[in-house]
């Protein structure tokens, strides 16, 4: 269906206030400091509004990226703070027909369900339900699925893409 | 796959329960008439000839028994000059011959085909469906009742349901047989066993039937949605009418995961469901397998 990574994708977790989370954090900022040269990858950090922290990574290797994501969620599980991973967000775009607006596609993967599902907003607060569809059709075989909608919540203002 | 009872399917039971009434009424005469007749000691054969008549006026009148049980009307070009020309435009494409249009007023979306012959068959079409799906759905959903229509499949399934019927009847016979023909010389009791294992029979013989009539059913619908898509070109059209008739759009959430985290929605286990059980009943296959086949067709076409 011509998905297309666009090399961007991110991990979320809840903050927490105390010493075990701040040397978590410590942690996982000196891995992000000594990416390169081992992952061609850039990063950044945000916090939400929810008071979620986002790690957003970009890079043009999928390999780099999932190892990225990867090696954050380990360290967050390592300190025990597993529960406070929320989601990992991958970013796809693609070459739709002709004459069509195109969104930016995500599959969000659940970290407490251990599963993927796909969101593509339109705007404010709407999504694009044939998309997700299209997309459950495409992939559902091949990776761990979310097969009940209900849970298929959305992720609103994804901070992937807007810089700073 | 889901946990509850698809909405589409109860939605879809006001239009087919009401033929499903229609038709189990009618079968019911029938079956009183012909114990009327054989209580007066009309001959087995003659009983017989009478069903096979009787079975062969309902095939007759099939599309007016629908027509009327569903509360369609035959529309004129007149009255829905769209409708027509979305109708014809689909059939002159595919070399089809064009059926006869109802409309049945109801804000349900749903579509049904009925007849007999590919020439004499009707496709109807609720008000529902026609101010909620846009022209190319719309077009899907009538794709696929042509292809209903296309693959005779009133017919395949009027001949599925007369074996199970003739079944039932034969069976009858046979306790008839059973009651009477047995009893000379005999205990009481030898006549009741074999009445009680011809019931048994009979019993068995339905079910199976029922739930063979169905399999086709469920069968049938996936080879129309493939014609249907094969005849538009857009199964992915299809896909989204199909969608929207179910209402599983709306299922999606629009609250944000960050807003529900902390409501363990995501701890209930998800209960287990009779989905088996009701998908052996039902007569079309769950919208989210029709989906998929469907835009695997897309992704194949394009």
């Amino acid at each position: 269906m011509g998905l297309k990574v666009t090399g961007r994708c991110a991990l979320t977790f809840k903050t927490v206030s105390g010493t075990f989370f701040y040397e978590m954090e410590q942690d996982i900022r000196q891995f992000l400091g000594n990416l390169q040269p081992e992952f061609d990858l850039t990063w950044r950090t945000t916090t939400d509004s929810y008071g979620y922290m986002w790690i957003i990574f970009e890079g043009k290797r999928i390999e780099d990226l999932l190892a990225g994501l990867t090696t954050v969620s380990d360290i967050v599980e390592e300190r025990g703070f597993s529960d406070q991973l929320l989601a990992a967000v991958f970013e796809f775009s693609s070459e739709r027909e002709q004459g069509r607006r195109t969104h930016q596609q995500y599959l969000i993967y659940n970290y407490k369900r251990n599963n993927f599902y796909p969101f593509v907003p339109t705007g404010q607060k709407t999504i694009d339900a044939e998309q997700q569809m299209k997309i459950m059709a495409a992939i559902s075989e091949e990776i761990p699925f979310e097969r009940d909608m209900t849970l298929w919540y959305p992720l609103w203002d994804l901070p992937l893409r807007s810089l700073g | 796959m889901f946990t509850k009872k698809q909405p589409w399917q109860r939605r879809d039971t006001g239009l087919t329960a009401r033929m499903i009434v229609s038709f189990a009424i009618l079968a019911i005469l029938y079956i009183i008439f012909l114990s009327v007749l054989a209580y007066v000691g009309v001959s087995a054969i003659a009983i017989a000839v009478i069903a096979g008549i009787l079975i062969l006026a309902q095939w007759y009148f099939s599309d007016k028994i629908v027509l009327w049980s569903t509360g369609a009307k035959i529309v004129s070009r007149e009255q829905f000059p769209e409708l027509h020309d979305l109708v014809e435009r689909i059939v002159a494409r595919n070399n089809l011959s064009k059926p006869r249009i109802a409309v049945v007023n109801s804000r349900m979306p749903n579509a049904f085909a009925t007849g007999k012959t590919p020439k004499s068959s009707i496709v109807a079409v609720t008000v529902g469906l026609m101010d909620q799906l846009d022209p190319e759905e719309l077009e899907g959903v009538i794709a696929h009742e042509l292809a209903h229509i296309k693959n005779r499949d009133v017919l395949i399934l009027t001949l599925a349901s007369l074996f199970s019927t003739m079944a039932w009847y034969l069976m009858r016979f046979g306790m008839y047989g059973g009651m009477y023909g047995g009893g000379h010389g005999r205990r009481g009791n030898e006549g009741g066993a074999a009445m009680l294992l011809i019931l048994l029979v009979a019993i068995i013989t339905w079910i199976a039937s029922f739930l063979i009539i169905r399999a086709i059913s469920r069968y049938r619908e996936y080879v129309a949605d493939r014609d249907g898509a094969l005849i538009t070109g857009k199964p992915s059209k299809l896909a989204s009418a199909l969608l929207k008739i179910s209402g599983t759009m709306k299922r999606i959430p629009t609250r944000d995961l960050r807003e529900v985290e902390g409501m363990n929605a995501f701890f209930i286990i998800p209960a287990l469901s009779g989905d088996t059980l009701t998908s052996l009943f039902s007569t079309h296959p769950p919208v989210d397998q029709r989906v998929k086949k469907l835009m695997e067709m897309e992704a194949a076409m394009s």
